[in-house]
């Protein structure tokens, strides 16, 4: 027990307290007009999750190993179901009700993807193409169905995801090279069979000021709020934009723009450092881990972590469409802040079982 | 190890060197575009934000009121209710505007309107659904305010005019700013003045506008004020106006058209200045609708004109007190002398008759102006000359505007020996000067100009440039040099002509409070056209009818007032304007306590 505590990374858990920290600060600012209930709420979750990631930090990833078929099965399944059950939110159905928790299959399909990828080419690699042919099965099953609820952004997350996946699986270059070859060629494709509001978002994305008022609107406001912190900001609860609610969206996707607005130029690179180390700790591990399937699990992690900030940051600062995707450890929202802990976690966890029993260690290595 | 694992973590490690520098490179992309929002653009998107949140709220100023010389009210601000609906925030519109439609009374086709304003509108601003309510209409609404959300009921002011058309020539009307006021720094919503005292006294009547910046949240919801600089009000506005006198003026003259001027005789102060007929200068203020305003300007009576001051008349026999003074002044032997009137004057081929058919025999100055001669003023006029006549009207003050600055004014028209008609210049013929000599042909002269001579006349020969505002000391435009003896001969006929027997206004003018004197003025409107034509129907002849004038000064003995009354198509100066004159005698004499005299005069 005090081994697994002593053997965890300590640069990992600094950076995820502080960025505990800074999340919970920043969206105690977006909600604390109506009310801080939302914000207890938050405050839960972190609980709830940083029970589940010290509990993850003692199952040996064997077990992960074990677990991630039958998660992969149950998830697709209740993929299925969101046509038939599922709640419409937003002209959409991706939520299925469990009763105390909304719970989105789709995002959750994300990271047991990732999982069950980096169990399929722990003894395999993408570079045979009977391998990776069954490795794509996997990715478009599910890709399909994320596709129809219709949730073109997951969709795309879910897919870029897997294939830098293959990449780190041993994908070789030729390979990689065609298949972004084939994905713009599909462009044109995917264009004549987006919805219109998803048209709207590209468009919109391409010239903000085309509908100020309306797909624009988001986008124009939070670069407004970005900017006009500085380089020191407005000041903690002292942000016009989100104060007066001219920021859309303020504890959820666009939750940084209330953090670059009040805390400036300081503190929004302090967020970006914090994201830099932490992106840069786990690729530290995959690289030490005992085995490939815990360096794959590393990297997949730090793949949709990667995505995510990029995504969500992007977007926020006007350089990517619209895209929903929380800002990790930030923005609100429980199913989302428990799974990243749990991510986390079995990184956490290769890394513990690292330390000491090195399995797989390049020959001429210091470590060796 | 074999070679094959060892190739694979190999490519592994490459893999994951790759990923390192792809994680750098997109962070970098990132905190670029951060330095590129958060410096290098932070001055223009702060601007932007606090745009977004200042809202700069502009305080109008409150009207200067305008009262009369006793301090009765003559342009009020009355306070009314406004009643606005952001529509975002009615939660079921058809019961609320039923509501509404109920308590207001309103038609089916004002709801249908109000619909389609809210309609076009944005939902989180308010519309305007209803202006100028009065309390009792408002306070239904605002005593519910809880059960409609959205509604809100505000008050303002808006102006009002007790008189209404009794003052609507001389106070005007005012009307939303136009372009060239918005320039001048006056908001599109403020209203100024348009005619009349309203306009004249614009700037000290309308105050400058305020502003309030205030912080506003997304929904255009005020947060908090900021800074409040106060609007400076207009300042109160006290008239010389007798607001009785306009009314008993205009009571005299009923429902006939014409003008009333009465002046203080001292100081050149407008006492009452009344045009008939009038419009409802609060139609302009509730928003006048344009047919309305077709019906005034294409109404054959001209209710818009200011016949006190914007039109000009023949000034018909009144003028020939002007004439006779003419020939005191420049020695004209019939002045002093005396001649026949046998009922007309042979003229070359033409014959200029006297209104007495009978003719006034024996006259001299005084007789031809209580008995208003014509013959005689024939000869006069022709022994001074058309250019004596001129210089003589324009030392009065005839042919100018009197410079009381309420616009447009007529100067009227004093024509001279050279003179052009129709863009052309030709001869002065002899004849027209003895028309001239009667106050009759070319010759055109305002109410108040008559009036202000009267005053002149009265006062010694002080020229006044009559005013508008109460308690201004006299301005003297010029002092007339003329010897006291002529003075009072003019004078004297001016009385003789309501105490003789033959005296024009004899009748009408007798047992007053107060001695006045006076000259009447009966001008033809068509020369000649009653004796040739047979009218058939009153209308036409009414078109026809002479214009009646009556001018004069009272009391005879330490004048006070001077006034001018002119009846449109009126007929006799005698009979139909005389009897204004004398109403307004008897309300000036009865108001005027004599301990209000002695005061006055000490």
């Amino acid at each position: 027990m005090i081994s697994t505590l002593k053997r965890m990374d300590i640069m990992l858990i600094l950076c995820l307290l502080s960025l505990a920290a800074l999340g919970l600060t920043t969206l105690y600012a977006a909600v604390h007009q109506g009310g801080i209930e939302l914000w207890q709420r938050q405050v839960i979750y972190w609980l709830l999750g940083l029970g589940l990631f010290f509990v993850i930090c003692f199952i040996p990833l064997r077990m992960a190993g074990l677990f991630a078929w039958p998660v992969y099965a149950l998830t697709l399944i209740a993929l299925a179901l969101v046509p038939l059950l599922g709640d419409v939110q937003m002209g959409a159905r991706r939520w299925l009700n469990l009763g105390i928790i909304h719970f989105q299959p789709s995002e959750l399909m994300k990271w047991v993807l990732m999982l069950v990828l980096a169990h399929w080419f722990a003894s395999r690699t993408a570079a045979s193409f009977k391998d990776l042919c069954m490795a794509l099965v996997f990715i478009l099953a599910p890709a399909a169905m994320i596709v129809l609820q219709p949730d073109l952004g997951t969709t795309l997350v879910l897919l870029s995801a897997a294939a830098i996946m293959l990449f780190a699986a041993g994908l070789s270059w030729r390979w990689a090279a065609c298949g972004l070859a084939a994905i713009l060629a599909a462009l044109p494709v995917l264009w004549h069979n987006m919805h219109t509001y998803q048209k709207q978002r590209v468009l919109s994305f391409l010239d903000p000021q085309s509908d100020p008022l309306g797909t624009g609107y988001h986008v124009i406001q939070s670069t407004i709020a970005i900017g006009s912190g500085g380089i020191f900001g407005k000041g903690y609860l002292h942000g016009t934009q989100a104060r007066l609610h001219f920021l859309p969206e303020q504890h959820t996707d666009f939750i940084f723009a209330v953090l670059a607005e009040e805390g400036g130029l300081i503190a929004s690179s302090l967020l970006l450092l914090l994201y830099g180390v932490m992106i840069s700790r786990m690729l530290t591990i995959a690289g030490r881990a005992p085995t490939r399937f815990g360096g794959l699990i590393c990297i997949g992690v730090a793949i949709i972590f990667t995505l995510y900030v990029c995504i969500n940051i992007g977007m926020v600062m006007g350089i990517l469409p619209v895209v929903g995707v929380p800002l990790p450890f930030i923005s609100y929202g429980g199913s989302a802040l428990i799974t990243m802990l749990a991510a986390l976690a079995l990184v956490m966890r290769v890394g513990i079982e690292s330390k000491g029993r090195v399995y797989w260690q390049r020959p001429g290595s210091p470590l060796a | 190890m074999n070679s094959s694992t060892l190739e694979v973590r190999n490519r592994f490690d490459r893999r994951l060197l790759f990923f390192r520098i792809m994680g750098v490179v997109l962070l970098l992309v990132l905190a670029s575009r951060l330095i590129d929002l958060q410096w290098l653009q932070y001055e223009g998107l702060f601007l932007q934000a606090e745009q977004n949140r200042m809202n700069v709220v502009p305080i109008l100023p409150t009207r200067g009121e305008i009262v009369d010389r006793n301090g009765s009210g003559l342009a009020v601000n009355r306070i009314s209710w406004q009643l606005t609906l952001i529509p975002e925030r009615a939660e079921h519109m058809d019961t609320l505007l039923a509501d509404l439609q109920q308590t207001l009374h309103w038609g089916k086709a004002r709801v249908k309107r109000i619909l389609s304003r809210i309609r076009h509108a944005r939902k989180d601003r308010p519309v305007l659904l209803a202006d100028k309510l009065t309390w009792k209409q408002a306070a239904p609404i605002a005593a519910r305010l809880h059960m409609l959300p959205g509604i809100d009921v505000q008050a303002g002011t808006h102006r009002f005019y007790p008189y209404g058309e009794l003052t609507s020539h001389l106070i005007g009307y005012l009307s939303l700013a136009g372009p060239r006021d918005v320039r001048a720094g006056i908001l599109p919503t403020e209203k100024v003045g348009r005619s009349g005292v309203e306009r004249l006294f614009e700037s000290r009547l309308h105050g400058r506008t305020g502003a309030q910046d205030e912080e506003v949240d997304v929904h255009g919801r005020r947060i908090r004020v900021f800074r409040r600089k106060p609007p400076l009000m207009g300042t109160q506005l006290r008239l010389s106006l007798d607001i009785g006198l306009q009314q008993t003026a205009a009571r005299a003259l009923g429902s006939r058209t014409g003008a009333v001027v009465v002046l203080d005789v001292r100081t050149g102060a407008v006492l009452a200045l009344l045009s008939q007929p009038g419009f409802a200068p609060n139609r302009f203020i509730t928003g006048l609708e344009t047919e309305q305003w077709k019906a005034w300007v294409d109404d054959n009576q001209h209710p818009l004109l200011n016949r006190t001051l914007q039109a000009a008349y023949p000034p018909a026999s009144t003028f020939k007190l002007l004439v006779g003074m003419a020939g005191l002044q420049h020695h004209a032997p019939l002045a002093t002398g005396a001649t026949q009137c046998p009922g007309y004057l042979e003229l070359a081929d033409r014959k200029l008759r006297c209104w007495k058919k009978q003719g006034h025999k024996h006259v001299d100055l005084h007789k031809a102006l209580v008995q208003s001669c014509d013959v005689y003023f024939y000869k006069l006029g022709d022994q001074l000359g058309m250019k004596a006549i001129r210089d003589e009207a324009e030392l009065w003050g005839f042919g100018q505007h009197t410079g009381i600055r309420l616009t447009p004014e007529a100067s009227g028209v004093i024509p001279g020996e050279v003179w052009r008609q129709g863009g052309r210049t030709r001869k002065w013929f002899r004849g027209e000067t003895m028309i001239a000599a009667i106050g009759q042909g070319a010759i055109n002269v305002t109410p108040l100009q008559l009036a202000r001579f009267a005053a002149a006349i009265a006062n010694g020969g002080k020229l006044l440039t009559p005013h508008l505002q109460a308690g201004l000391p006299p301005e003297v435009l010029r002092v007339i040099d003329i010897k006291p003896q002529y003075l009072d001969i003019i004078r004297k006929a001016m009385r003789g002509v309501v105490t003789e027997q033959h005296g024009t206004a004899h009748y009408p003018l007798s047992n007053l409070p107060w001695q006045v004197a006076g000259k009447t003025g009966t001008a033809q409107v068509i020369a000649k056209a009653q004796d040739d034509e047979q009218l058939s129907n009153v209308a036409q002849q009414n078109k026809y009818k002479d214009h009646a004038w009556f001018m004069g000064y009272a009391p005879y003995k330490n004048p006070r007032i001077a006034f001018a009354v002119f009846v449109e198509h009126g007929g006799h100066g005698g009979s139909a304007a005389a009897p204004v004159a004398a109403a307004i005698v008897r309300a000036m004499a009865a108001t005027t306590t004599p301990a209000v005299a002695a005061k006055e005069q000490g």
